[in-house]
């Protein structure tokens, strides 16, 4: 039993590390654009169809493909930005019309990837070797370690880039106030297309890792994905790296770990349970802000 | 340096401004006061870019400003606080000052310098690590002053610098504020509630009322206008 209980820490571990990463991209583009992007999910499965294609089409080694899918779906991200979002403060409910809007974004992408890549799930073709690593009585597939420790250190260069750089830094200003950035001279707009283009890249970013670590892939799978990072936004706090990392971690540790013991439907219902517990317990989240806008 | 002419502002069927024209010369402080509702606010608003105006034209160095975005204002060299300090509350001092100072091309090490220099002159260096929001409401608003001066800007426009400041704090900003003309080579626009303070420091005052100017001079003027005593005063 001791053994299964490791091997579902370290599941726990190695899912909530990338789950974090989905929260900490979900948590730029809500903290400082206040849109709830619907659509992260699909980017992320984009990710992993970019990773897929390229290995495919061009042998690309998919750990060579993660800065390349930065780069491409950050691009993307700072165009769609002025495509999609400066409208929407024509609105009279910003917020609402952003859930909207993502919504209907996140829903056509699904269905051009289905178009595109027809409804079968793929697989990437990539291994290690040793394909397992043995801890004493713990087997851990070495391409998950290996997606562990990228997931990390991505969280922990965003972190570098939102704590020591001053661009970074102003990321962080834009959610506490608005208005006190641009009376610096920032402009916001500018700085909230790069807040878009970059969670749009950890989205790129994650979905390659998504397709190292989960057996497949399909165009249906944005919203399940989409989903797992606001949770991890409720548990670990707005606008905070460190804390969607918390509480992607705790989500996926009590995951995984509740699968060892129960029926896997009650490990699901343990982990939402863990989301609504935190949202009576404590709202902002674990290192939740007040924002002042 | 600061020229104003003919400034209109509506909201809906309320006139906020109706035509003021003010200048604030190079090194000038220029104060404002008026009655809550006055068009004070409006009119420093309207000067930054947070509120586009319906007519008039606004100049600095002789150029327009009028209408440009709030971040274009702040590049050309103006600046602004507010009667509640809107700073960064999760960054630390240094971090709010570092921020202030993205648009300009200095080193990390200028920047550095130039921001211990501001916190050494609000008396915050002590707390330079600690985050914005742990400060006091006056602590805050010399943060506020020290986050737009290092930008080095060519007019400030300070609103209720005094307001909910306990007198020793109020004693600081009002030495820092007197010395930010000769000093800094910088205008300065206050608007307060405050009369003391504003005959102390400005050089020029302008007495704001229903979104025009009711009378202007200097301290002595507008002490005893006949208008100011009646309308401001109530008297």
């Amino acid at each position: 039993m001791s053994g299964l209980l490791i091997q579902g820490l370290i599941n726990g571990l190695i899912l909530g590390a990338i789950y974090g990463l989905i929260g900490v991209g979900l948590n730029v583009v809500f903290g400082v654009l206040r849109v709830v992007n619907f659509a992260h999910g699909e980017f992320l499965v984009l990710g992993a169809y970019f990773a897929y294609f390229l290995m495919e089409q061009a042998g690309v080694n998919p750990v060579a493909a993660l800065p390349l899918a930065f780069l491409v779906f950050f691009a993307a991200g700072y165009a769609l930005y002025y495509v999609l979002i400066p409208r929407l403060s024509r609105s009279d409910d910003p917020e609402l019309s952003s859930l909207l809007l993502m919504f209907g974004v996140s829903i056509m992408l699904g269905a051009l990837m289905l178009l595109v890549f027809d409804a079968d799930a793929r697989t990437l073709p990539f291994s290690i070797e040793p394909v397992f690593l043995k801890f004493g009585p713990v087997l851990i597939p070495s391409v998950r370690l290996l997606a562990l420790a990228i997931a990390l250190a991505t969280i922990g260069a965003l972190a570098w880039f939102l704590y020591r750089t001053q661009v970074g830094k102003a990321l962080r200003a834009i959610i506490m106030n608005r208005d006190a950035v641009r009376i610096v001279g920032i402009n916001a707009e500018r700085l909230s297309a790069v807040a878009f283009g970059l969670g749009i890249g950890l989205a790129g970013v994650t979905g390659v890792l998504v397709a190292l670590v989960f057996p497949s892939f399909s165009p249906f799978m944005g919203n399940d994905y989409t989903l797992i990072g606001f949770i991890v936004i409720v548990l670990g706090g707005l606008g905070h790296p460190v804390g969607a990392l918390v509480g992607a971690l705790l989500f996926g540790v009590t995951e995984q770990v509740s699968v060892v013991f129960f029926n896997p439907s009650i490990a699901t219902i343990l982990g939402f349970a863990l989301m609504v517990g935190m949202i009576f317990a404590r709202p902002t989240g674990l290192f939740g802000q007040r924002v002042l806008r | 340096m600061l020229r104003v002419t003919n400034l209109k502002k509506r909201f809906g069927g309320l006139t906020a401004l109706q035509g003021v024209d003010l200048h604030v010369p190079r090194r000038a402080i220029l104060g404002i006061i008026g009655m809550n509702g006055s068009g004070k606010t409006t009119l420093l608003n309207c000067i930054n870019g947070l509120y586009v105006p319906d007519e008039g034209r606004i100049e600095l160095d002789g150029q327009p400003i009028g209408g440009l975005p709030t971040h274009e204002i702040a590049r050309r060299g103006v600046g602004r606080t507010f009667q509640v300090p809107r700073v960064f509350a999760h960054l630390s001092l240094l971090d709010n000052l570092d921020v202030a100072q993205q648009q300009t091309p200095r080193s990390a090490e200028e920047r550095q310098s130039q921001s211990e220099y501001w916190l050494h002159k609000v008396e915050l260096y002590r707390l330079r690590h600690n985050h914005a929001e742990e400060l006091s409401g006056g602590q805050q608003k010399l943060l506020e002053l020290a986050r737009i001066m290092v930008a080095r800007p060519k007019v400030i426009l300070l609103d209720e610098p005094f307001a909910g400041v306990n007198p020793s704090l109020a004693q600081l900003l009002i030495s820092i504020i007197r010395e930010v003309p000769t000093e800094h080579d910088c205008s300065v626009v206050l608007v307060s509630h405050d009369l003391t303070s504003i005959y102390q420091l400005s050089h020029h005052i302008i007495v704001m009322n229903e979104g025009a100017i009711l009378c202007e001079g200097d301290a002595d003027v507008v002490r005893n206008d006949e208008r100011v005593v009646e309308a401001y005063l109530g008297a």
